[in-house]
């Protein structure tokens, strides 16, 4: 019954900014256009220099691309879900946040999806597409596949806390901006396995933001080179990680003082 | 349920970083935030009854909207005691929330660039209201308040008037109970407020909602509101009868005129208390009982062009009360 | 030029009290070089490898040069120009008595310089944490080439600037967009900021230097690597100049059209 009213709401909502967005076709396209051509232009720098250098960091060509496809689908998937997070900060300056909060409607839900975005709709199915076909070239057995999958779920339930932790920053102090940015940037790290990069980058990436475990972990299982811990842990991480975040959000909300008096 | 609010000794704390200007400053604040304690509320304590309107004044920055906000859930009280139709609102049951709504004047919750039908249909689902009974309320909402031409025109495309009335309209759907209004007429025309105003008085009558109502404006009160709480600086300075408030503190009104000419200008002393001559302007106040009559003189024995007769304005009282010249 | 320096002092300051912006922008320089760094490093990882005529010095030179000529050369606020059309706060400028080109080619000239000092502070930062081979050119000739190439490359990005901006005269809702497309994705990839040119194959590379992008920031670095001399350097001189006075042609003939047309609409 929640869920049927949620969903009902996030159907609204997504309808709503469709509508929006098709009042700016030109825009729409624009920004459609740009991502394409920024995923080819990577995909085929990558094809280059997997020419040039036949493996990196003992991965060959189809697993490298296939750790680019796996980053590429968390990544979207999260934009696709989470776009209103960009929009939060002015929201709180506003102070339109309030009417948010005064609604029988989880705030976290409204301000964390109130708004899927269209653009990202459309690269997600060539996306898949292209995951299973260097999937398959990995040839993965029954147990890896399903496993990738929950792991893939698992990053994106990483991504979820993080986006979370964002919100709750922006309700703390407002001088905080653009962490979502810089959250991107960080996570675009993990366009390659985390394994290139050198201490304590790597560290960092695996334990303060798990990236590695987000979008490395899941590709890696699909070449059989993650043991049993590697597995449970990963899981692991992933449930403290939004337990941590949704405990944040609550006290954040604590703190919360509204735009003006 | 014999209380609809209850406030006990409610506090409400802000810490606020204080920041210093400059680039070393900046990285100070950075380092070693210095911390200010804002006290928005200082303890204050009132109930309401179900059913009452009441008015809430008190100059900007006075804790009216931190109260209201608090009341709705959306601030968490630092100390005190609230309680709303026996909830707590800080723990934001839906089933609370169901029964409240927010409105706020200078904000909007319509999403601008779509027509307000569109906010209404979100707001259907969000506050899962039966389809027969959200169609039964749009009408008349629409309907009282003369919106229905409006409902698909784009919110960006409204006029402040009718957009502030389709924020009612998308706030009152889920016919709240409680209804908490800051600043209603805030930046409209007078014939909207007026219409803003007789639309609260009908609904507050007709469903015996319980309303609490913040405004500037010395009309909303005097029309609407039986009660009154004054605060100022987090603290409540008067809560009483509206009548009460305006004999003891507004005991005059303001008559603003235009002469055509300067005779016997002096003798306008002889009409009320003479606040400000500038010829051709001149405003007077005189004894609230005696308004009609001094008006009356003073069309009679001046060249008057033009005549308004106003309230003293909200701010005036409330240093008036906060002067002490009311004393318990 | 008076006036063009007291903008230059202003928008320096101005830098600073959105310090929060810049140090963002700083940030998500230093993510981008360490991700380049890294990928080139796994490639490379026999220091005796050599791919595309790289080996692993001159590649990481190629990054860590990329820092600097990204600083001089793509640091700038003429892309501000769409917001300005877009929200008519043009006609606040056009009244004043000055050239609202040279206004921001003086506010890039400032956030180049600001830029590079940070740029400069971080280079030295991560040169010592990654100790990486690096390529120290000393020969004064070269490097007073490589200054030429930067001066071109500055022009060259301030004219693609004020193309996109000027889009947004007939279409205000693309002020944004217009920018995501071309100065984030094409130019950034384009440019060598990503790869050097060279890697991809020969016709490839013959149609990528045709465009104005490579002398950006792979044509400055492949002259301060000792890549490029006697007459390919020439060759290449002689097309980004060729590109900065095609560029500059355009950009005036474009943004007269749209002015026209900015003033016909009456914002």
């Amino acid at each position: 019954m929640m869920f049927k009213k949620y969903l009902k709401i996030w159907w609204i909502m997504s309808r709503n900014s469709f509508v929006m967005v098709m009042t700016q076709r030109v825009s729409f396209f624009t920004f459609l256009l740009g991502k394409i051509i920024r995923f080819s232009f990577f995909f085929i720098f990558l094809f280059f220099i997997l020419q040039g250098a036949k493996t990196l960091a003992g991965y060959g060509a189809n697993e490298i691309i296939f750790f680019f496809l796996t980053f590429n689908f968390i990544d979207i998937v999260s934009q696709f879900l989470f776009r209103e997070v960009y929009r939060f900060q002015p929201m709180v300056v506003s102070g339109d946040f309030d009417f948010v909060m005064a609604k029988p409607i989880s705030p976290l839900f409204r301000v964390l999806m109130g708004g899927a975005d269209v653009v990202d709709l459309i690269t997600i199915p060539p996306l898949l597409v292209a995951l299973v076909y260097f999937g398959s070239l990995l040839h993965p057995s029954v147990i890896e596949s399903v496993l990738y999958v929950a792991l893939v779920l698992n990053g994106l339930l990483i991504a979820t806390a993080f986006h979370i932790i964002i919100l709750s920053l922006a309700i703390i102090s407002t001088e905080i901006d653009h962490m979502v940015i810089i959250y991107r940037d960080i996570t675009s790290l993990g366009r390659f396995p985390v394994d290139i990069y050198k201490q304590p980058l790597q560290a960092f990436l695996t334990y303060i933001i798990p990236i590695g475990v987000m979008v490395t972990v899941p590709a890696k299982i699909m070449m059989g080179v993650v043991g049993l811990w590697g597995v449970v842990s990963a899981f692991i991480v992933g449930i403290v990680s939004i337990f941590v975040a949704l405990k944040f959000w609550n006290f954040a909300l604590t703190k919360y003082t509204s735009a003006s008096s | 349920m014999d209380k609809a609010i209850i406030v006990d000794r409610l506090v409400k704390n802000f810490e606020v970083v204080e920041k210093e200007p400059g680039l070393s400053g900046a990285i100070k604040s950075l380092i070693s935030p210095k911390k200010k304690t804002v006290r928005a509320l200082k303890s204050i304590s009132f109930t309401i009854q179900p059913g009452e309107l009441v008015g809430f004044i008190g100059p900007n920055g006075a804790g009216k909207t931190t109260t209201l906000k608090t009341l709705s859930g959306l601030l968490y009280p630092t100390s005190g005691f609230v309680e709303v139709l026996e909830y707590d609102p800080w723990s934001r049951n839906p089933s609370y929330l169901k029964q409240i709504a927010l409105v706020m004047g200078q904000k909007n919750q319509l999403w601008w660039d779509l027509p307000a039908i569109e906010t209404f249909e979100l707001n259907r689902a969000i506050y899962e209201i039966p389809t027969r009974t959200y169609q039964d309320n749009l009408k008349e909402l629409t309907d009282l308040l003369e919106i229905n031409k409006f409902i698909n025109t784009p919110v960006r495309k409204l006029s402040l008037g009718q957009r502030m009335r389709m924020e009612l309209t998308a706030a009152l759907l889920h016919k709240p109970k409680v209804l908490f209004l800051d600043e209603p007429t805030i930046g409209l025309d007078l014939v909207a407020q007026q219409k803003m105003r007789d639309f609260i008085y009908e609904y507050n009558n007709k469903y015996n909602a319980t309303i609490i109502l913040t405004s500037h404006n010395m009309d909303d009160l005097t029309d609407l509101a039986r009660r009154v709480i004054v605060i100022d600086e987090g603290q409540l300075l008067f809560d009483g009868a509206f009548e009460e408030l305006v004999s003891k503190f507004a005991k005059e009104k303001i008559i603003r005129a235009t002469l055509g000419s300067d005779d016997n200008i002096k003798n306008l002393e002889k009409i009320g208390r003479v606040k400000k001559l500038d010829f051709p302007e001149v405003v007077i106040a005189v004894p609230r009982e005696a308004t009609a009559v001094a008006a009356a003189e003073l069309l009679q024995n001046f060249p008057v062009e033009d005549l308004t007769i106003d309230e003293i304005p909200i701010e005036d009282v409330i240093r008036k009360v906060f002067k002490g010249e009311y004393k318990k | 030029m008076n006036k063009y320096l007291s903008i230059f002092k202003i928008s320096f300051q101005e830098e600073f009290v959105y310090k929060l912006n810049f140090v963002m922008w700083r940030v998500r320089n230093i993510f981008q070089i360490l991700l380049i760094f890294f990928l080139w490093s796994a490639v490379f990882t026999d220091s005796q490898t050599v791919i595309f005529g790289y080996d692993k010095a001159k590649i990481l030179t190629y990054v860590f040069g990329i820092m600097i000529v990204r600083a001089l050369v793509m640091s700038a606020r003429t892309s501000d120009m769409a917001s300005d059309i877009a929200r008519g706060n043009l006609s606040n400028y056009l009244v004043k008595p000055f050239s609202y080109f040279k206004f921001w080619f003086s506010r890039d000239i400032s956030s180049k310089a600001l830029n590079l000092i940070f740029a400069a502070g971080e280079f030295a930062i991560l040169y010592l944490i990654l100790v990486p081979p690096f390529y120290f050119q000393t020969n004064p000739l070269t490097l007073l080439w490589f200054l030429v190439g930067i001066v071109l490359a500055i022009f060259i990005y301030f004219f693609i600037l004020i193309l996109v901006s000027s889009i947004t005269f007939w279409l205000p809702e693309l002020s944004w967009g217009g920018h995501f497309l071309i100065t984030m994705v094409i130019v950034e990839a384009l440019s060598g900021a990503l790869f050097p040119i060279n890697i991809l194959p020969l016709t490839l590379q013959s149609i990528v230097m045709a465009t104005p992008f490579p002398y950006l920031i792979y044509f400055p670095v492949q002259i301060y690597l000792g890549n490029i001399s006697g007459q390919a350097l020439l060759g290449g001189m002689i097309m980004a100049f060729a590109w900065a006075g095609i560029l500059w042609l355009i950009a005036n003939i474009v943004w007269q059209k749209g002015l026209r047309s900015y003033e016909s609409i009456g914002r």
